[in-house]
């Protein structure tokens, strides 16, 4: 069709509400971030140039809800990726019912995450099922939510739970544009299946696992619901996230201006995320789920 | 593919995926069909205790969680066709047509899709309040309608749509309005059942919005009251609780039931989960 100067009407309502609520937003929240602004009190709002931003710096909570993620992306990406490579591998080599095992497997990565948290709430329960095992096995109770040290590993154990599947189906993805012939070829010439594995799949598949690192670590950074339903944030701030961090300083202390900075904060560690990713794993790897 | 026969082992080890991911699910239909508010811990539970509709009975008669699934149901209803309609008519244009600036918009989008969505929480409770929106089904709804997915998803189907019967009809003298409603919108279903049901699961599952742009009881959506619902920590009622969980669940499985295959092109493709 022949190029034209003036887009064509058909773009403008979805145009109109993308300027209006979501590029406007953002420039709005970095506006906010250099002000000290609470609704309840409009009259006092004021120019606060990087305050918020060396305030965010300077609190403990904020450097624990840091502290949080960096032990939550440490803890769950290993198992995760391995699980779900492995879960990938299992499903690839069934012939028979893929689609029915791949649906029971990707299935969880569909649901709300406030019923996964609500579910494991209860499994997690004082009263719950894993306690009654442990009590069937003449063991004591766990206080897998209200221990500090326990809440953050039990709401990892979810997440695990929650992403395996999710992250299998990108990996049998980009296990199928394999060519057949080439694994064929291998196992016609003898090659064991580790180390076709190994040699030709593994790195084949590659810019999906650094996909699903980037994928994961970038999630981990925004996680909310789970320590909104489970644990409040605490005991003693120990799920504390950043986003959990950011909405109860908006919502019960009305901080518009320190919670936007808190936002930037976030918007920066992202795409610090991103471009740490782009130098050290080669840019192809963001594109390569797609 | 292979030569080799598929070991029994395989079998063995994606049954057992299949079940711990099935198991939590199963147990919240089996709490949420059992009657009181416990647990039923021990196996003998699961199998032994009675069936029983009551804490579904006690959902729907007047209580608030009737007045959520409502509120889910009108948002979801009415955002995503919408959502829908938009992303093509948008994607369309993108596609088609290449006006000066198209690239930075493309641009704009794409880094949308990137960007954590909390960073427009305050500011989007702000200009909602601003507005007089707060607590109505507008503000649920509205901020759905500024995801980039669809759009960016219909452009790249157009893209690979060949426009020669577009051109056809343009040459004998269709109107653009005609020819996107007669011809390019009745070709794309394919490409709106990805970003239809992507958008539900998105729409439905939301939260954190919903949870902020919302003050009273009666206009919380599923996931919301079920949440807070949680959190009035005294002897909490887990057949009603895992009951609302299940009538939350229920459209999600029937979407997946009969979308499996546009969901998995939905997330290969990058839409937010």
């Amino acid at each position: 069709m022949r190029a034209r100067r003036a887009p064509s009407p058909g773009l403008a309502p979805w145009l109109f509400f993308f300027a209006v609520l979501g590029i406007f937003p953002l420039l709005y929240a970095l506006a906010l971030s250099f002000l000290s602004y609470n609704p309840l009190r409009p009259d006092l709002v004021r120019w606060v140039g990087f305050d918020n931003y060396a305030r965010a710096l300077e609190n403990p909570s904020f450097w624990r809800a840091l502290r949080t993620t960096v032990i939550f992306v440490v803890g769950t990406l290993p198992v995760t990726l391995t699980l779900a490579y492995l879960v990938a591998a299992l499903l690839a080599s069934a012939r028979r019912a893929q689609g029915f095992f791949r649906a029971a497997i990707f299935f969880p990565a569909t649901l709300s995450m406030v019923v996964i948290s609500l579910v494991f709430k209860s499994l997690y329960a004082e009263e719950g099922l894993l306690n009654g095992w442990l009590a069937s096995a003449g063991l004591p109770r766990v206080h897998w939510l209200q221990d500090p040290s326990l809440a953050l590993p039990s709401i990892m154990l979810m997440d695990v739970w929650a992403s395996v599947g999710y992250y299998a189906i990108l990996i049998l993805a980009a296990r199928k544009t394999l060519p057949d012939e080439q694994l064929e070829a291998a196992r016609l010439e003898g090659i064991s299946r580790l180390r076709v594995e190994r040699k030709i799949v593994l790195p084949h598949v590659r810019p999906v696992l650094l996909f699903v690192v980037l994928l994961n670590t970038i999630r981990s950074f925004q996680i909310f619901i789970e320590p909104f339903v489970l644990t409040r944030g605490g005991p003693l701030e120990s799920t504390l996230t950043l986003v959990y961090y950011l909405y109860e300083r908006a919502f019960y202390h009305f901080q518009m201006g320190y919670a936007s900075a808190l936002a930037f904060l976030l918007l920066v560690l992202v795409g610090l995320i991103l471009l740490v990713q782009r130098r050290l794993l080669g840019r192809g790897s963001a594109e390569a789920a797609a | 593919m292979s030569v080799r026969r598929t070991s029994p082992a395989v079998y063995v080890g994606l049954a057992l995926v299949a079940l711990l991911s099935l198991a939590p699910l199963l147990y919240m239909a089996r709490v949420s069909l059992g009657k009181g508010g416990g647990l039923p811990v021990a196996p003998a539970d699961w199998f032994g205790q009675p069936l029983s509709l009551e804490h579904y009975r006690d959902l729907f008669s007047g209580g608030p969680m009737a007045r959520f699934t409502v509120n889910s149901i009108v948002v979801t209803g009415i955002a995503v066709p919408l959502q829908i309609l938009m992303s093509a008519a948008a994607g369309h244009a993108l596609a088609r047509v290449r006006f000066v600036g198209r690239g930075v918009f493309l641009a704009l989008a794409t880094a949308f899709l990137i960007l954590p969505r909390q960073v427009t929480l305050v500011p989007l409770y702000l200009l909602m309040a601003w507005m007089g929106l707060l607590d109505t089904y507008a503000a649920l709804i509205l901020p759905h309608l500024a995801d980039p997915f669809g759009v960016l998803f219909m452009a790249h189907y157009y893209q690979t749509m060949s426009p020669e019967l577009e051109e056809a009809a343009r040459t004998d003298g269709w109107s653009s309005r005609a020819i996107f409603w007669r011809i390019v919108l009745p070709l794309s279903g394919p490409g709106l059942a990805v970003v239809g049901v992507n958008g539900f699961l998105i729409t439905w599952n939301a939260f954190l919005h919903p949870l902020v742009l919302t003050t009273s009881e009666s206009m919380r959506t599923l996931p919301v009251g079920l949440a807070l619902f949680a959190q009035s920590e005294h002897s909490v009622n887990w057949g009603a609780l895992l009951a609302g969980s299940s009538v939350a669940t229920a459209p999600v499985l029937l979407a997946f039931a009969f979308f499996q295959r546009q969901i998995v092109e939905g997330v290969l493709k990058g839409s937010s989960r």
